[in-house]
């Protein structure tokens, strides 16, 4: 086909089919000026527009992929029959807490408790953990990794708890 | 505590073994914390069992639940990739028996008119 990419070329096809397709629903005359107007855009294809009525005014030097239609996904079937469920939940989070003498300490002296957590916690994991499994408020989270490659978190509670009455019903003292 | 078992496992709601399954992680959380504060031997033991009751409350959870999907895309034509069948990469990528089977017009014509012949010699 001639390269000429005018809009009339490609509405070709619709007129005749729609001729076509709907013979008995059209009156006689819609019948006939159909199938002129199926003629006419038939020698259009054939010899070729060469009018100007249509042309595009390019505004720019160059050509920008134009836009098309961009449908949303809608897939037949999920790939996966379950979304994995969440391993790493609160109690695989804080592994056990520490009792030892420092860690006693801490409790004491600063309101803090201390756990052995998973490595792959963070703060704002270990703080929604540790109030959902002990119902108590936490202030902050300090961590940092052991060299026996355990992460240590030390959870500062807030004010209005006591350490070691929490550490009390815990079962750490 | 009575030992959990799970043929009576199978019987319950998801709801329920949720339950149980967070009553049996916050055992096992407190039996962990007497670990490190030298608790009762007994104590220790049973860290073993309520790690297992722990395990066979999530098969029979995950059983059920693939049991339930897959009875749910058995009509349907398009089944999510880990319900279909495993064998080998190379076997889901044959030609099914179908496609095996169907011949050409030409090859259904010769093998009606020239049928292998068995010929048999007179003693």
């Amino acid at each position: 086909m001639a390269p000429k990419g005018k809009k009339p070329v490609p509405s070709k096809p619709a007129p005749k089919e729609v001729k076509k397709s709907a013979p008995p629903k059209a009156s006689s005359g819609g019948v006939v000026k159909a199938k002129e107007k199926a003629l006419k855009a038939k020698k259009n294809v054939v010899r070729g527009r060469h009018d100007k009525k249509n042309r595009k005014v390019r505004t720019s030097v160059h050509f920008r992929r134009p836009k098309t239609l961009k449908l949303p996904r809608n897939p037949k079937y999920p790939r996966k029959s379950v979304n994995r469920t969440n391993k790493l939940d609160q109690y695989a989070l804080i592994k056990y807490p520490l009792t030892t003498e420092s860690a006693m300490k801490k409790i004491e002296d600063n309101n803090t408790l201390v756990f052995i957590v998973d490595k792959r916690a963070n703060k704002p994991m270990i703080k929604q953990a540790v109030k959902k499994l002990y119902n108590i408020d936490v202030a902050k989270v300090n961590t940092l990794i052991r060299p026996d490659c355990e992460k240590k978190a030390y959870v500062r509670l807030a004010s209005d708890h006591d350490g070691l009455d929490v550490a009390n019903k815990i079962g750490i003292i | 505590m009575a030992k959990v078992k799970a043929k009576d496992l199978r019987g319950k709601k998801k709801e329920e073994l949720l339950k149980q399954l967070d009553e049996l992680k916050t055992e096992l959380q407190t039996l962990r914390v007497a670990k490190v504060t030298g608790g009762a031997a007994a104590k220790l033991a049973k860290i073993y069992t309520v790690r297992k009751s722990v395990a066979r409350v999530l098969t029979v959870i995950n059983q059920t639940q693939k049991e339930n999907l897959r009875k749910f895309y058995r009509k349907k034509a398009f089944k999510p990739k880990d319900l279909r069948h495993k064998k080998t990469r190379a076997l889901r990528r044959a030609l099914t028996p179908y496609e095996l089977k169907i011949k050409s017009k030409k090859e259904q014509r010769k093998q009606r008119l020239y049928p292998q012949r068995k010929y048999a010699v007179k003693e």
